[in-house]
């Protein structure tokens, strides 16, 4: 055979064994250290801290756990959190993240390496994105080959789809749930592949830790069901796949209900029946094998046939009943806006408001996954062309969570991992054709005759076949040889599975060569720049401490947050309960350790709904609220002055909204609007508007900052009246530098009892209008 | 003591409706209503009836323009949801119906009220809450409430909403879409008796490999985006990439799954089909031409791409 290129022929093949398993550990080093390195980004540029909001949480979760122990944690009431009904923290949580850094401390400590437990805080994600590398080249490895593993063990490491969530200090359950999805996934289709209980079980432990720190465990949860369903319907039931699917289902359910806040859920709601369905139906499905198997009769088999698709109904038929009697509980709203996108909106504005559960819009795909994204459709054919089992689990994987993350931004995170699987796959075999030295036999006289009278030993894959069996073959591989330069018997030659085909397969010339793998690499050298670019400029802010450029190009550091959390701390008694958006309710709780009303853990809605009407509604009637709920401050955020677009006026309306919810017949929306139907803040703002809490904080002398000239709001692009709005019931207490963070006190109330209305402009020297016109009618009657 | 007339002139509207008690509009709207299958239809002397100052009752107002010289096609929308829900009403038992009205107010035959009430745009429907008797809001409001529309002009959602004004809940049952259910027997039926013919379709790997890469393709190029969002085929004045990084249209979910096809099958037609070709001049053809099409598409989509997001520093040929 004639090679392209000449290889060194004098090494034994043990010698080509070890080199390349070197060369595979080094390489899989590298991709680690690059997986790493690329998330420190956020490190370098601003400093070791913890990241945006539930981020926040977590970490004082976990040093609670750190200073008191793990059973201190586990029994923790947070009395500060939801102000004045507290959180049991031990029983809504997964607290898979923090008993995680909480053993790595406990090791580290107990190696005598005192490290701090934010560092290792901040660093978790970091390091758990090379272990998400290692078994994405697992779990690659199992699809195709370890060089299609090493290749998705780069493309994940470096991904932006996932960085975005792992950057160092964003300490959040995605930060380790992705490496245990992953694993999971890896040990799954082991224990298909081998039937073996050990990796049955080693799924169901992964499983239990992926429930332990993630809610959306509920993926896997399903992926697996789906995937067992479709070889079952695929005819491809093997005793293999019994004993994977029932020994993970067995072990993974009892485990996961260990977990206190997923309880009995396993047994009681709608995600998880189609895992119990499914097992069901294997039991039946191994059950009627059996069966077979001992009784030879035809009829027998179709009677069979009909009364295992007979319980198949009956069960359906159970579940629907037991749904419908309440005994299990249907999809959760959180669930069910992935079906129906609508329904988020109108019935849980709570979760319609947060960004992230907003659809994709391409360039987000496009920003996060760049070239992978359309090689991810060629992996899922390769997929095809071979159709093993795991394959199969590729593909289901591809459709679904190509549908979810079009549904939610944050889903992207599911995605990712099959998309590098996917493109790895089609990219290693790219480059195993271009690189194989192998040319192929040149048939030189098969294009001139044409005719169907060649021999059957002229084509190189037929020479051995020289007997009479195969002559048909022959006769047809040479008429399809014919006509062999079309392009559609290449095509069909590619379908039939691989290594079926009889047609040779090879790439003649250095330079075909040269070209393909000069673009691919391009293609990969392209797709770290862009890597490198959106993880340093999109994916490391820290959204605590925000950047921006001064006029000569250099960094200046804006630190409001961290400036107002602080004078908090400092300046106010320990238990001075905040009031502000649910938003901040967190970082409120670990930077300025005082009581929230709300927090983004958002399990009260009502709780919700009664700060949204604070904020929303005009000072006299927020003024009880605030009193009767302890406020002392209230937070809130303004970007006017320095165009930070993410404050509280631009999530104005969600807060109306939510309230709406609650009160609809006193915080109504379209009040919020001019009659117009615009959104405004300056002079023609609509009156509720003007006169909202929320308004009036946001503005309050905003006007007098610039000395008589126009006031712009630079987020809205608007111009705020002259005469600012005033306060009667609140007191500005702090503002910080650059007016992002702004806190006022709540008055108490006024100690001669007169409304705090009258007091104040009796202080401000404003006679009292004598003549009101109502109550001298009065006094006549 | 020009205010004294001015005065009186002002209360004129409200001497009028006082001068007709609270009991006797309320029979005659009792009439009203039953005169039209429970639906009043309002000019500006019942208007004031129905608004009573003294009112036990409650009413939901749906301010309308159906002339077709009003060009209103919001207004047609909404009129068969409202009258359908004011139907579903007069079912409850006379006691609990006689204390909330539906009345729909034509913008021809009630000029002068909405000249009143200043009112520019339509459909609007306002609901009146009682101003007297026990159902009176503890708030004691009087002005209406608005009926916020943000659930669109469906039967159901208005129904669900207005019965929290209503003393029972509007027993409002949304109508069997027969025809709906009709096609779907009819879909079914249709491949039951022919899935003979369609089982080496189904049966075939690459019809679910088409039928899988598809939807990929198109999930992945933001089609729920535009579904979700209700986002326009393309924009105004035949812009058909929307600015901004967060936002598409209809056709960019075409444009950009099919330069994902095109790439895709660009890699697979290297990888699967080219070593197939026996000839060693037509591969290197194929070979070049298919690297070719790979890097112009890519340049293409960077190109995009930088539409999109304009700091994008990247770029290939274009």
């Amino acid at each position: 055979m004639p090679l392209a290129y000449t290889l060194p022929s004098n090494l034994s093949p043990a010698t080509v064994a070890n080199t390349s398993s070197l060369l595979r550990i080094v390489a899989l080093a590298l991709i680690s250290g690059a997986a790493i390195a690329s998330r420190l980004f956020a490190v370098v540029n601003f400093e070791s801290i913890i990241h945006e909001f539930d981020p926040w949480f977590n970490y004082r979760a976990t040093r609670v756990l750190a200073e008191k122990g793990f059973y201190a944690f586990w029994n923790w009431f947070d009395h500060t959190a939801w102000y004045p009904l507290g959180r049991v923290v031990g029983g809504t949580i997964y607290p898979g993240l923090m008993a995680t850094s909480g053993v790595i401390y406990n090791v580290l400590h107990a190696l005598n390496l005192p490290v701090d437990i934010r560092n290792i805080c901040v660093l978790l994600a970091p390091g758990f994105s090379a272990l998400t590398a290692w078994s994405t080249y697992m779990f690659t490895k199992e699809m195709k080959d370890e060089s299609a593993g090493l290749l998705a063990a780069a493309f994940i490491g470096i991904a932006p789809g996932y960085i975005s969530r792992s950057v160092a200090g964003s300490y959040d359950n995605e930060a380790i749930a992705i490496f245990l999805l992953m694993f999971t996934f890896y040990c799954w289709i082991k224990a298909l592949k081998t039937g073996s209980v050990l990796f049955g079980t080693l799924t169901a432990l992964f499983y239990f830790y992926m429930v332990a720190a993630w809610g959306g465990y509920a993926f896997i949860t399903n992926m697996i069901p789906l995937h067992a369903l479709t070889l079952i319907l695929m005819g491809r039931f093997s005793s293999r796949l019994y004993t994977a699917y029932s020994s993970w289902y067995a072990i993974g359910t009892l485990a996961s209900m260990q977990v206190p806040f997923v309880g009995f859920q396993p047994v009681r709601t709608s995600e998880h029946m189609a895992a119990l369905g499914v097992f069901g139906l294997l039991q039946i499905v191994a059950f009627a094998e059996l069966v077979r198997a001992h009784v030879s009769s035809r009829h027998f088999q179709s009677i069979l046939f009909g009364s295992v698709i007979g319980i198949g109904v009956l069960g359906v038929f159970a579940f629907a009943g037991l749904t419908y009697k309440g005994w299990i509980a249907p999809w959760t709203g959180r669930f069910y806006s992935l079906w129906d996108t609508g329904y988020a909106k109108k019935y849980i504005p709570i979760i319609a408001s947060v960004s992230e559960h907003q659809p994709t819009a391409w360039p987000s795909f496009f920003m996060d996954l760049q070239f992978l994204i359309f090689l991810f459709p060629a992996g899922v054919i390769l997929c095809f062309r071979e159709l093993r089992d795991e394959h199969v689990f590729v593909i289901i994987y591809a459709v679904v969570a190509s549908y979810f993350a079009g549904v939610m931004v944050r889903l992207m995170l599911t995605l990712t991992p099959v998309v590098c699987v996917a493109a790895a796959v089609a990219f290693s075999s790219l480059l195993d054709t271009y690189i194989d030295p192998v040319e192929p036999d040149v048939l030189a006289p098969s294009t001139q005759a044409t005719e169907a009278e060649v021999p059957a030993g002229d084509s190189p894959a037929n020479a051995p076949s020289g007997s009479a069996t195969t002559s048909k073959k022959a006769k047809k591989a040479a008429a399809a040889d014919a006509s062999s330069s079309g392009l559609a018997s290449g095509v069909l030659a590619a379908m039939s599975p691989s290594g079926k085909s009889a047609k040779p397969r090879g790439i003649f010339g250095l330079d075909t060569r040269i070209v393909v793998i000069a673009n691919a690499l391009g293609m990969l050298l392209f797709f770290v720049l862009h890597c490198t670019y959106v993880t340093s400029s999109a994916y490391s802010s820290p959204s605590v401490v925000l950047a921006s450029q001064n006029p000569d190009g250099s960094q200046h550091i804006i630190d409001d947050f961290r400036e107002a959390y602080y004078w908090l701390r400092q300046n106010t008694p320990q238990d001075a309960v905040v009031m502000s958006w649910w938003d901040y309710g967190y970082q409120i709780a670990g930077m300025a350790d005082r009581p929230t009303l709300v927090d983004n853990n958002t399990w009260n809605n009502t709780h919700i709904a009664t700060v949204g009407k604070a904020m929303s509604s005009p000072e006299e009637v927020a003024y009880p609220i605030l009193r009767k709920h302890d406020v002392d401050y209230v937070l809130i955020i303004f970007g006017g002055l320095i165009g930070y677009s993410g404050d509280d006026i631009n999530k104005f309306l969600w807060m109306v909204r939510i309230a709406q919810g609650v009160w609809p017949e006193e915080i109504q929306e379209p009040n919020y609007f001019t009659a117009k139907g615009e959104y405004r803040v300056d002079d023609q703002a609509a009156p509720a508007m003007k006169n909202s809490l929320m308004y009036k904080m946001s503005y309050y002398r905003f006007a007098e900052l610039y000395g008589g000239n126009s006031a712009v709001d630079r987020v809205r692009g608007q111009q705020v009246p002259k005469t600012g709005p005033t306060l009667d019931y609140l007191d500005e207490a702090f503002t910080s530098e650059n007016w992002i963070v702004r806190i006022y006190q709540v008055k108490k109330e006024d100690l001669l009892g007169r409304d705090l209305k009258t007091a104040n402009s009796f202080d401000q020297g404003k006679k009292r209008k004598k003549s009101k016109p109502l109550a001298r009618r009065k006094a006549v009657v | 003591m020009l205010l004294l007339p001015l005065l009186a002139l002002l209360s004129l509207p409200f001497c009028l409706a006082a001068s007709i008690s609270a009991e006797d509009a309320h029979q005659k709207l009792v009439k009203l209503a039953a005169a039209n299958n429970g639906l009043i239809k309002l000019d500006d002397s019942s208007y004031n009836l129905l608004t009573h100052p003294k009112r036990t009752w409650s009413s939901s107002i749906h301010f309308t323009a159906l002339d077709p010289r009003r060009r209103c096609a919001p207004c047609k929308e909404f009129d068969p949801s409202f009258t359908a829900v004011a139907k579903s009403w007069s079912q409850v038992p006379a006691s609990e119906r006689d204390t909330h009205f539906f009345a729909t107010a034509d913008f021809d035959n009630a000029m002068g009220t909405f000249q009143k009430l200043g009112m520019q745009t339509a459909p609007v429907l306002h609901v009146h809450l009682p101003a007297e008797g026990s159902r009176r809001p503890a708030s004691g409001r009087t002005a209406p409430i608005v009926y916020d529309f943000s659930n669109g002009f469906d039967a159901g959602p208005l129904a669900e909403q207005l019965s929290q004004y209503t003393p029972v809940p509007i027993p409002y049952k949304a109508p069997i879409d027969w025809s709906k259910y009709g096609t779907a027997a009819g879909v079914t039926l249709i491949f039951l008796s022919t899935v003979r013919l369609f089982l080496p379709i189904l049966r075939s790997r690459w019809a679910w490999a088409i039928g899988i890469v598809l939807t990929s393709l198109v999930m992945t190029s933001g089609f729920m985006f535009v579904r979700i969002r209700g986002m326009p085929n393309s924009g105004a004045n035949g812009q058909w990439i929307a600015p901004g990084y967060q936002n598409q249209f209809g056709q960019e979910v075409q444009v950009v799954s099919f330069v994902y096809g095109l790439l895709a099958s660009g890699f697979l037609m290297l990888t699967l089909v080219t070593p197939y070709q026996t000839n060693p001049y037509r591969q290197r053809l194929q070979v070049y031409l298919w690297s070719g099409v790979i890097f112009v598409m890519f340049s293409v989509l960077i190109s995009l791409f930088r539409v999109k997001n304009r700091s994008y520093p990247f770029k290939l040929l274009l």
